[in-house]
């Protein structure tokens, strides 16, 4: 996918991204595609600025994306608003997922998870479905949830009944938060597969990479981090090695993390500042940033792109892939890497999605992956000539509730956020002086009822608390938030909001939670 | 697609294609300030794009479509008229400083605002590498310098001058102490120069033509280098611990040394070309001591000589304590002199024939002089001198001036004094003794002042491969200027080597802009900008106290005090001057800016928390309204290209601070304020990035010199096609921050603090315990993530370091936060 298929859609469908403050690029995009006469849905909790351009503005409840994306599915096969000759001839599971949704998503029962009229259901349904060609763009608020990848499923189903895909303007797109979560996963950062997404259960595959690598690769399932977190607790998990990624700060319900991190008997922590983590650690490695190397980040659409190494690192920091090849070399393995572009050359030997990229390449603009030889272009649209399995299955997505419920103790549901100014845990735009100065601190959205009634002023301090910890803000009230839900950013380590954050975890891939925990409010 | 024929040359265009770009594709320049890739013509267009096309007459390239084979002349007559009424218009609209008045007077050429900006970013190390792109010895330039810039600097008209001299001390200073900034150096070359006199002229045409590879030595009579600021400037000035690890930072670029050699004596000109040296470089100084010519003259001692075996502590002190001594002069001689004898306790007098005003120093060495007890007599000159039983009796007489201010003695005020010594110190010029050195040095041709003959700008002598500079050539001087033309004949030098013509340098002073230099030029609405603000002095040591030893007088600024004095600049020189393209169309249309506005008409607006703006430098092409993606400016201009000229400009609510606005503005209306720094991006490499924020990936291109990246723009390629967001352009620093991780630290438990190691401690302790806790619980024991802001090949490394080496499969990422 090519953010640029944005302006190629006659109908856009927002949902849980609030892209003008976490992707500010493709918020411009999809104004510029508004402005052409596009169509846009929006599908968020809190009135995000599209709200203010949308044609319909669904105000769901936090976590019930699952039943609202059903819910328009419902009204699809129900109207017979699908494709039919796609379905027919590309689709699998058809009849099964038909029967469930038809059976279990009736709207009346959507409408009391989400919170929304059936008619602005049905009407969101048909203006999608009757589109020539649409796109769904979700972002963490779909995804940070108990059936965050559920709601990905529902979302593709969509996409999917209406045949919206492999042409322009067409199919269901994360954006991605952080610059380089695709490449990190790309590269076999997860538990569960190989590099290019190749499973290590797979004879064929792991004969490959044996090859390449002259050595034997294991075949026992991987823990994810939550994973890892619990068997630490449990005295299992002994020793982790975190690069750039301070877990003690990022992930949700962190003291339960820190609980975990202290209970390990080895912690390495590699970074560019001190993270919080390092609190817990034995060993930390200064790493040099992304201006002091070279190397490659692949962004949301695939595309593998080229940074070059502009100045040098601060003291002794090195490049990360310089401590990894040396602490290889040190337990006895041939690894002689003496760049990144001759890693980038292996990585192309086992998976054949990059064995077209090299640094070489890349000097004068990115490759999309798949890209299989040094000819090819790269591939900007996935699907255009069917899909890689011969069918699309059609899911069947459950709902899971949020694991907290808002209640006397706890009235609250507390959303996290992105702010413009600053990214992720904060730990790089709160040491940039002009971001501060636009954004100086963590700020807490809160409606102007729930402020009268609880005496709170504009630009007062409030705190914020559960049963997991209290955190100080500065209130902000604005309509543009409903009543009963507070919403505020995590990138301040003076306000560390993830202690609040609930300890659910997606069922299937184990992301925390972010996006409903239950707090109480106060003046402070 | 069309040929077309452009200046006579065939060029292919597609059909409808715009001329404008045909042309820009084809590399043949047609000016335009207003054009942007696909987007509408403004309602008033700039009107410079204008072509002829043969056969329609003069069109607008920028809106003009190829639909036939054309015949186009870019700079026919009509054309050029044309364009020179148009920028007559809008220079007589145009108000600012093109580069900064302090600029100018600097013989050294130094970029003055630039290394004040680093400064007053605490980015010290930048600053120095800055200042030592064109001044190898700041440490002692920093403590001599007469300051050629200060009496320029526009901030005496609000208050007092920056204290130019003194940051530049500060960062020298500061990179003596935390490590010097070591240029890259190229490999060498098959070239050899011989240098002759190590002193600041010598050292300076030295480590230039280290920096372009050449392999040098320096020859000098004395056995140490340094010429005067070893031998001559006196320590409580200049320290000799300072001029020590300054010139052996030269030195240790790999220059050779060679002491103790004395040209003339020991060696010719001859000798050196047939060791192989290609060419020589003359920077023996100024030794000749000048005379003022009265009867027993010759019976005073040498104060020039007697610096310099003080120097060397071949002086016997004894001699000299406490004794009543009489300085004929006041040249920088005499005054160091002076200074020196008073830590002798001498009582000492100067004696000057003219008045105070007129002193070939700067007015601070005789406040110094003053402070510490030295007597001064103007308007006295000596008519004769004789030596009696061990005590000097001097004859002296009053002086008034003529008109055309020449001395005039008045001899019936003559009067007899006496002192133990009386010393000359009239200056010093350059000698011609050389010509009788060897054959070589017999042809060089002399100047009708008997000095050696070069050319003001190459250096370069009669003789095409001898150089000559510093007080060598133009007689007693500053240092700063003789770093200034050992710099100039290092490039001349490079320049005859390699048999290429030397680049003319742009003198573009024609194309400056200024706000004028005079109090009576000024506007005084610019320094009502200005809140007051003390100017940083450096603390001195009481009178008392100083004359007791030769320990340094004055010392340097702290860290706190370099900043704030850093930011005391009015940042006067364009911070916008690496982007204008107005400059550059002047500068080709050769239109000059005599006929600027003198008058500012609107005030500078600092109320955007990032961009200044200075509409006094508005060329109304609207760019940044029409490349606005949030439709965020209001932009009005009234009467446009006329005297009656109004423009309105504001940045409304909806700005989010991307700053596409900053980076298409042709000129300095527009400006960073996190960029204090005025380049131009020739001196700057350009660095292709991706950004570190969000998942987006916006290609950026990195403007980076002196180690440091100076400003963020987006590349126009996908995803982002040259827009990026507010982080995007601003959001660097960090890498800058102190709080980066420098150090590799390692504990045994976490109750213990952090001990900084070595790498290979730490990647042996890391190694051993992984090891440790794999043999002993397995390899589910062990986990590791890996990162969304590290590299693909790097967490292709990590993933690999836990299933190759650790046979875990263990490895998460944040896919999940």
């Amino acid at each position: 996918m090519h953010f640029e298929e944005i302006l190629n859609a006659s109908l856009l469908f927002l949902i849980g991204t609030n892209s003008t403050e976490a992707h500010p690029i493709v918020a411009q995009k999809i104004s510029k595609a508004l402005d052409q006469g596009s169509k846009l849905i929006v599908a968020d909790p809190r009135k995000i600025a599209f709200t203010d351009r949308a044609h319909i503005y669904l105000p769901l409840r936090p976590g019930s994306n699952v039943p609202l994306l059903n819910g328009l599915a419902y009204v699809i096969l129900k109207e017979e608003l699908y494709n039919r000759e796609f379905v027919e001839r590309y689709v699998d599971n058809f009849e099964a997922y038909k029967h469930y949704i038809l059976s279990e998503w009736d709207l009346s029962r959507v409408s009391r998870y989400t919170g929304l009229k059936p008619f602005l259901i049905e009407q969101a349904a048909i203006l999608y479905a009757t589109s020539k060609s649409a796109l769904i763009l979700w972002g963490l608020g779909l995804s940070e949830h108990r059936s965050g990848s559920y709601s990905a499923m529902a979302a593709a189903n969509l996409a999917t009944l209406c045949g919206f895909w492999g042409k322009p303007g067409c199919g269901a797109m994360p954006l991605r938060g952080q610059n380089n979560v695709q490449g990190a996963c790309d590269m076999g950062g997860l538990p569960y597969v190989l590099t290019g997404y190749q499973s290590y259960l797979d004879e064929a595959v792991r004969r490959k990479f044996q090859e390449v690598w002259n050595v034997e690769l294991p075949i026992n399932e991987g823990k994810t981090l939550p994973g890892m977190l619990k068997s630490a607790l449990e005295g299992k998990l002994k020793a982790l090695y975190a690069m750039g990624y301070d877990v003690a700060m990022s992930h949700g319900d962190i003291g339960e993390v820190w609980r975990a991190l202290s209970n390990l008997e080895f912690l390495v922590v590699q970074d560019i500042f001190m993270p919080l983590s390092g609190k817990y650690a034995h060993v930390v490695l200064p790493s040099a940033c992304v201006y002091e190397k070279s190397g490659t980040y692949t962004n949301g659409e695939r595309r593998v792109q080229l940074f070059e190494r502009a100045v040098n690192p601060p003291g002794q920091a090195k490049p990360d892939w310089w401590i990894l090849t040396e602490l290889g070399r040190r337990l006895g393995h041939n690894w002689n890497y003496t760049s990144s572009a001759e890693i980038a050359l292996e990585i192309g030997k086992v998976w054949q999605g990059w064995a077209g990229i090299n640094h070489g390449r890349l000097k004068e603009r990115g490759l999309q992956w798949p890209c299989l030889d040094e000819q090819h272009p790269g591939t900007a649209i996935l699907f255009t000539s069917g899909f890689p399995k011969e069918k699309v299955h059609l899911a069947l997505a459950k709902y899971v509730p949020p694991l907290e419920e808002p209640e006397e103790e706890y009235p609250f549901i507390l959303v996290t956020i992105r702010k413009l100014a600053h990214y992720n845990i904060g730990s790089m735009t709160r040491r940039v002086s002009s971001l501060m100065n636009l954004y100086p601190e963590a700020v807490l959205e809160l409606n102007p009822e729930d402020a009268k009634r609880l005496g709170i002023l504009e630009g007062a301090k409030v705190k914020v608390w559960n049963k997991r910890g209290e955190v100080f803000y500065r209130a902000h009230i604005t309509d543009r938030v409903p009543q009963g839900m507070v919403f505020t950013d995590f990138h301040f380590d003076n306000a560390l909001t993830n202690i609040l954050v609930s300890p659910g975890l997606d069922e299937l891939m184990d992301t925390p939670e972010y996006k409903v925990s239950t707090v109480a409010v106060a003046p402070a | 697609m069309i040929n077309i024929r452009i200046n006579g040359e065939e060029i292919s265009a597609y059909p409808g294609e715009i001329l404008l770009e045909v042309a820009r594709r084809a590399n043949i320049y047609i000016p335009s300030l207003c054009f942007l890739k696909d987007k509408k013509s403004p309602d008033h267009p700039c009107g410079l794009c204008v072509v002829k096309v043969e056969g329609e007459g003069i069109v607008r390239s920028c809106v003009y479509r190829v639909e036939r084979e054309l015949e186009v002349d870019t700079e026919a007559p009509e054309v050029k008229v044309i364009r020179r009424k148009i920028l007559e218009g809008l220079v007589a609209n145009h108000y600012g400083d093109c580069k900064a008045p302090c600029h100018t007077p600097c013989p050294g050429g130094l970029n003055i605002q630039g290394y004040i900006g680093f400064i007053a970013k605490g980015d010290f190390r930048a600053s120095l590498a800055l200042i030592k792109e064109r001044l190898p010895l700041p440490a002692s330039v920093g403590r001599v310098c007469p300051r050629f810039c200060e009496p320029v600097c526009r901030r005496s008209f609000v208050d007092e001058p920056i204290a130019i001299n003194d940051l530049k001390r500060f960062v020298a200073d500061y990179g003596l102490e935390k490590g010097e900034v070591i240029p890259e150096l190229p490999p060498l070359k098959d070239k050899k120069v011989a240098i002759i006199g190590a002193g600041p002229a010598g050292l300076s045409c030295a480590y230039f033509l280290r920096l372009e590879g050449y392999q040098v030595t320096l020859f000098d009579k004395e056995r140490e280098p340094g010429g005067l600021l070893r031998y001559g400037i006196p320590a409580f000035k200049l320290p000799k611990e300072i001029v020590q690890r300054e010139v052996e930072n030269i030195l240790k670029m790999g220059i050779d040394f060679i002491g103790g050699r004395s040209w003339g004596k020991d060696f010719s000109i001859d000798i050196l070309r047939k060791e192989g040296y290609e060419a020589v470089f003359l920077a023996i100084g100024a030794r000749k001591e000048k005379t003022f010519g009265f009867e027993g003259e010759e019976l005073a001692e040498s104060g020039f000589k007697f610096l310099i075996a003080f120097s060397k502590d071949e002086v016997d002190i004894k001699a000299y304590y406490g004794k009543k001594v009489a300085i004929l002069g006041c040249s920088y001689t005499a005054l160091d002199l002076a200074r020196t004898l008073r830590r002798l306790n001498c009582e000492v007098e100067i004696l000057y024939p003219r008045s105070k005003m007129e002193v070939p120093v700067p007015l601070r060495e005789i406040v110094f002089g003053e402070k510490e007890g030295i007597k001064f007599t103007y308007m006295t000159v000596p008519l004769s001198l004789k030596k009696k039983e061990g005590l000097y009796y001097l004859v002296l007489a009053r002086t008034s001036l003529t008109e055309k201010r020449e001395i005039k003695v008045l001899s019936e005020s003559a009067f007899e004094m006496s002192y133990d010594f009386v010393f000359r110190a009239w200056g010093e010029a350059p000698t011609d003794e050389f010509k009788t050195f060897g054959e070589i040095e017999a042809k060089l041709e002399l100047t009708p002042e008997g000095t050696i003959k070069v050319n003001p700008h190459t250096m370069q002598s009669s003789i095409p491969w001898v150089f000559a500079g510093g007080d060598f050539v133009h007689g007693a001087k500053t240092v700063i200027q003789a770093v200034a033309s050992g710099r100039r004949a290092a490039t001349a030098i490079a320049s005859f080597l390699e048999g290429k013509p030397l680049e003319k340098t742009s003198l573009t002073v024609k194309f400056d802009f200024s706000r004028g230099k005079r109090v009576e030029e000024f506007d005084a609405n610019f320094i009502d900008l200005f809140p007051q603000e003390r100017r940083a002095t450096l603390e001195e040591r009481t009178p008392e106290e100083r004359v007791k030893d030769f320990k340094e007088v004055l010392s340097g600024l702290t860290p706190e005090e370099a900043i704030r004095e850093a930011n005391r600049c009015l940042r006067c020189g364009c911070l916008g001057i690496h982007k204008c393209d107005f400059r550059e169309i002047l500068i080709r249309e050769d239109v000059g800016v005599s006929k600027s506005r003198k008058r500012m008409k609107y005030a500078i607006e600092k109320g955007h928390p990032l961009i200044e703006l200075d509409s006094n430098k508005c060329v109304a092409c609207f760019k940044c309204v029409r490349s606005c993606p949030y439709g965020a400016i209001f932009l009005s201009v009234i009467n446009k290209g006329t005297l009656q000229e109004y423009i309105t400009f504001k940045f409304t609510s909806a700005c989010v601070n991307c700053g596409i606005c900053v980076d298409v503005c042709p000129t300095g209306a527009l400006t960073k304020k996190d960029l204090l720094v005025p380049y131009s991006r020739k001196q700057a490499r350009s660095v292709k990035s991706v950004c570190t924020f969000c998942g987006v990936g916006c290609n950026l291109t990195l403007w980076v010199k002196n180690d440091t990246i100076l400003e963020v723009t987006g590349r126009d390629l996908p995803p982002n096609f040259g827009a990026t967001c507010v982080k995007g352009r601003f959001g660097f620093e960090f890498y800058k921050s102190k709080d980066r991780l420098t150090q590799p630290l390692i504990r045994r438990s976490i109750k213990e603090e952090f001990k900084p190691v070595s790498w290979d401690t730490a990647l042996d302790y890391v190694a051993e315990n992984l090891v440790r806790i794999q043999e002993k619980y397995g390899p589910e024991a062990l986990g590791f993530l890996c990162s969304a802001r590290t590299s693909n090949e790097e967490n292709f490394l990590m993933q690999k370091l836990a299933r190759a080496v650790f046979k875990t499969n263990n490895v998460d990422c944040p896919a999940r936060v």
